[in-house]
C-alpha cells in the first residue's frame, strides 16, 4: 500500500502533509475547516478529532471513492475518555445515565461518524492496542486487503487523554 | 494466498446454560435459557431481564483449572474459555505461530465505578494478560466494534492465517454485565422486562447477557479440506453510513455483507443464516429488510438471543459456534421467542427445532455506530 | 408559562449541546424534529432524561415522547401539567 497523504492534530494545531494548516484547537479548526456540521458539538472528543481528520484527508475524493473505502481506527484506550464522562452520570444519589453520553462509550462509534459524515459504506473497523506499534497496524491495513478491495482506507491513531494532551495521526492508504 | 484455507480446531462456550459448547448447545436444542428478571443487581433502581452468570461457579472452575492470580472476572472468563478451547485442541499456546485475538466491547469497565484511573480499564492490558497467562509471546489483537465484535475478531484471525503470519489463532470474545452496560442500555429504553421475543410482532427490546465463548482458528492445506472441519468461507464487513445508534432503514450495510458472501458461498449450500436478532423493533425489522435483498427470503433463518440475551463482544463468537454444532448434528436451532411475523418481509423462521441436510451458514452481526459484519463457514467437502 | 418557556429553550440548548443556538433562535411553536432543529432519537432520550432529572417527571415508554416534545410550546405544557419539581 501507499501514503497518500497525512494529517496530524495535537494542541498544537493541525498538520497536512507536513504544512502546518492551522494553528488552532478542536473547536478552532471545526470553525475553520467544517462549520456546517452542528452534530460535531455532541460528539466526545474521539469523534471529534476522527471527523476533523477525515474532513482534511477526504476533501478531494468524490462520492463514488468514498462509498467504497474504509476506515480502520486504532488506539490505546478505547473509549475511556467517554466512559469516564458517563461513569459520571451514574451516582448514587444523582443517578441520571445519559443515552447521548452512553452511545460514545463504544470506541468504533468515531468510524461510524466518518461514514456517516461522508457516505462511506465500506468497512469500518476498530482495534485497541497497548502500545503504538505502527508495524503491527500496517500488518492488519495490509492484510484487510486479503478480504476486501477498498478504494482507500483511512487510517490513524487516535487518542485524547485531556485538552491539552490529544493526538490524530491519520492518513489515507491506497492499493498500489 | 488461494491455496490457505482456514479450519475451526475447536472451540468453548462458558455461559449460564453450560460450560463447554456441548453443554450449551444441548441447552439450546432443549429450548433453555437463564433469562430472568433481575432486582437491585449492581444496585441498578430499575429491574433487568438478562442471563447472568454464577461468579462462584465460574471461579470455582478458573481455580481447578487455571489456578489462582490477579485476574478481574471478565478476565478470568476470557482465560478459562480460551483454556478450555486450547485443551481441547491440543494447541501449544507458547508457539511463536499462535495469534490471541480478543473481542469485547467494554472489558473491565466496572472498575471504573471504584476509580475512574483504573489501569484495568485499557481493553489491550487485559488481552496481555490473557494471551501472558498462556505463555504466548505474541502482541494480542483487541477488536472493539461495538457489538459486531465477535465476527470482526474472527475476521482479523482470519486475515491474520490467510497472510501467512501464523498458524492458528485463538478467538476469544467476552463481556461481563454491570451498572455501566445495564444503565445505558436502559436510557436507551432498549430492554425488554421480559424474555426477548426476536423478529416476533410483540417484541419489545432487547437482553443482555454474559458469556466468553472461544473458537481457535488453524491454516490448513489442500489435504484438509475432505477432513470433514468447518472451513472459512467469506466474511465481510460494511458500515451503514446512516445513524450511529439507529439502523439503517434500508438495511443497507447488512445487505452488502450479505451480497459480498454470497458471491463467494451459493445460498445453496446454505443451511440457515444465524441472524443478529436482538428483538428491538429497529434491528429485526431491518434485518428482515437486508435478507429480502439479499434474496434469502427462503432460507431458514434463527436468531440466538432468546437463550443468551445480547453477550455482546461474545456474541458473534457464541453464535458461531452454537450454529456449527447444531449443523453438525442435522439441525437449525429454534429462534426462541417468535411465534408471529412481525417485520415487513416475512423470513423463514421458526419456534422448533428443524432439520437439515446442509452444512453452511452466515453468522451475521449489526451494531452502534452502523457497523454491520458477517462470516460464512462450510463443514467438510468442497463447494 | 413564557417564564418555563425561556427555561426550557435554555436547558435543551444545554443538554443537547446546541452549541450555536441561543433561546432567541428556538421558535416555542416550531417543530423540534425532522425540519425544525432536526433532533433525532438519541436527543429524544436525552429529553426523556432532562424532564426527569430537571422537573420529576418520569416517562417510561419513548413512544408518548413523541407528542410531548413535537415544540418547545408542547414540553412547556406538558411540564406544567406534570411536574413534581
Amino acid at each position: 500500500m501507499k501514503t497518500l497523504s497525512t494529517l496530524t492534530i495535537t494542541p498544537a494545531g493541525a498538520t497536512l502533509n507536513g504544512t502546518l494548516l492551522a494553528e488552532a484547537g478542536i473547536t478552532g479548526l471545526y470553525r475553520r475547516f467544517v462549520g456546517d456540521y452542528p452534530k460535531f458539538f455532541k460528539m466526545d472528543h474521539l469523534c471529534k478529532l476522527g471527523l476533523l481528520g477525515a474532513e482534511l484527508l477526504l476533501k478531494d475524493f468524490t462520492p463514488e471513492e468514498k462509498e467504497r473505502g474504509a476506515v480502520v481506527i486504532f488506539n490505546r484506550s478505547g473509549s475511556l475518555d467517554a466512559d469516564r464522562h458517563y461513569q459520571s452520570t451514574l451516582a448514587a444519589d444523582n443517578y441520571f445515565p445519559s443515552p447521548a453520553l452512553f452511545v460514545y462509550t463504544l470506541a468504533n462509534i468515531v468510524t461510524g461518524e466518518i461514514a456517516i459524515r461522508h457516505k462511506i459504506y465500506g468497512e469500518t473497523s476498530f482495534y485497541i492496542m497497548d502500545a503504538r506499534d505502527d508495524t503491527a497496524m500496517q500488518c492488519i491495513l495490509d492484510s484487510t486487503l486479503l478480504t476486501s478491495d477498498p478504494s482507500f482506507i483511512l487510517t490513524g491513531w487516535i487518542e485524547y487523554a485531556g485538552e491539552d494532551d490529544y493526538i490524530a495521526d491519520m492518513k489515507i492508504m491506497i492499493q498500489e | 494466498m488461494d491455496n490457505t484455507q482456514i479450519y475451526k480446531l475447536s472451540d468453548n462456550i462458558i455461559s449460564p446454560l453450560g460450560m463447554t459448547a456441548g453443554d450449551n448447545l444441548a441447552a439450546v436444542l432443549a429450548g433453555q435459557s437463564r433469562l430472568c428478571l433481575h432486582h437491585g443487581l449492581y444496585d441498578l433502581p430499575e429491574d433487568f431481564c438478562g442471563s447472568v452468570l454464577q461468579r462462584e461457579e465460574v471461579d470455582g472452575l478458573f481455580a481447578a483449572e487455571c489456578g489462582s492470580g490477579d485476574y478481574t472476572f471478565f478476565e478470568r472468563l476470557c482465560i478459562l474459555s480460551a483454556a478450555r478451547a486450547i485443551r481441547q485442541g491440543g494447541v501449544d499456546p507458547t508457539r511463536r505461530d499462535v495469534l490471541f485475538v480478543l473481542s469485547s466491547t467494554k472489558g473491565n469497565v466496572a472498575c471504573l465505578a471504584d476509580d475512574p484511573m483504573d489501569e484495568r480499564c485499557y481493553i489491550a492490558g487485559s488481552a496481555m494478560r490473557v494471551a501472558q497467562f498462556f505463555g504466548n509471546p505474541n502482541e494480542p489483537i483487541v477488536a472493539s466494534n461495538a457489538c459486531i465484535s465477535g465476527v470482526c475478531a474472527q475476521i482479523a484471525a482470519v486475515r491474520q492465517l490467510l497472510a501467512g503470519r501464523y498458524r492458528t489463532a485463538v478467538v476469544t470474545g467476552c463481556d461481563t454485565l454491570s451498572r455501566f452496560i445495564i444503565s445505558g442500555f436502559q436510557s436507551f429504553k432498549a430492554l425488554s422486562t421480559s424474555p426477548c421475543r426476536p423478529y416476533d410482532r410483540d417484541r419489545t427490546g432487547l437482553n443482555l447477557g454474559e458469556a466468553a465463548g472461544t473458537i481457535i482458528l488453524r491454516t490448513g492445506g489442500e489435504a484438509d479440506v475432505d477432513a470433514g472441519l468447518w472451513q472459512f468461507r467469506a466474511c465481510s464487513i460494511h458500515n451503514d453510513a446512516n445513524h450511529i445508534s439507529g439502523p439503517s432503514r434500508t438495511g443497507e450495510g447488512s445487505y452488502r455483507v450479505l451480497r459480498d458472501i454470497l458471491d463467494r458461498v451459493p445460498a445453496g449450500q446454505l443451511a440457515c443464516v444465524c441472524t443478529h436478532g436482538t428483538a428491538t423493533a429497529y434491528n429485526d425489522e431491518m434485518e428482515s429488510i437486508a435478507l429480502h435483498r439479499a434474496g434469502l427470503d427462503t432460507v431458514p433463518v434463527c436468531g440466538l438471543k432468546g437463550y443468551y440475551g445480547h453477550t455482546l463482544g461474545a456474541a458473534g463468537i457464541v453464535e458461531t459456534i452454537i450454529s456449527m454444532a447444531a449443523l453438525e448434528q442435522g439441525v437449525i436451532p429454534a429462534t426462541r421467542g417468535y411465534r408471529a411475523q412481525g417485520t415487513t418481509y416475512a423470513l423463514n423462521l421458526s419456534d422448533a427445532v428443524r432439520r437439515t441436510d446442509r452444512l453452511g451458514f452466515i453468522k451475521i452481526l449489526s451494531g452502534f455506530g452502523g457497523s454491520n459484519a458477517g462470516i460464512a463457514y462450510v463443514k467438510g467437502g468442497r463447494a | 408559562m413564557e417564564e418555563l418557556i425561556e427555561q426550557l429553550k435554555a436547558q435543551i440548548i444545554e443538554v443537547l449541546n446546541l452549541e450555536d443556538m441561543t433561546p432567541a433562535d428556538i421558535d416555542a411553536n416550531a417543530p423540534l424534529f425532522g425540519e425544525g432543529l432536526g433532533l433525532d432519537s438519541i436527543d429524544v432520550l436525552e429529553l426523556i432524561v432532562m424532564l426527569e432529572k430537571e422537573y420529576g417527571i418520569r416517562l417510561s415508554n419513548p413512544a408518548e415522547g413523541k407528542a410531548i416534545f413535537a415544540s418547545v410550546a408542547t414540553i412547556a405544557d406538558y411540564v406544567s401539567k406534570n411536574r413534581k419539581k
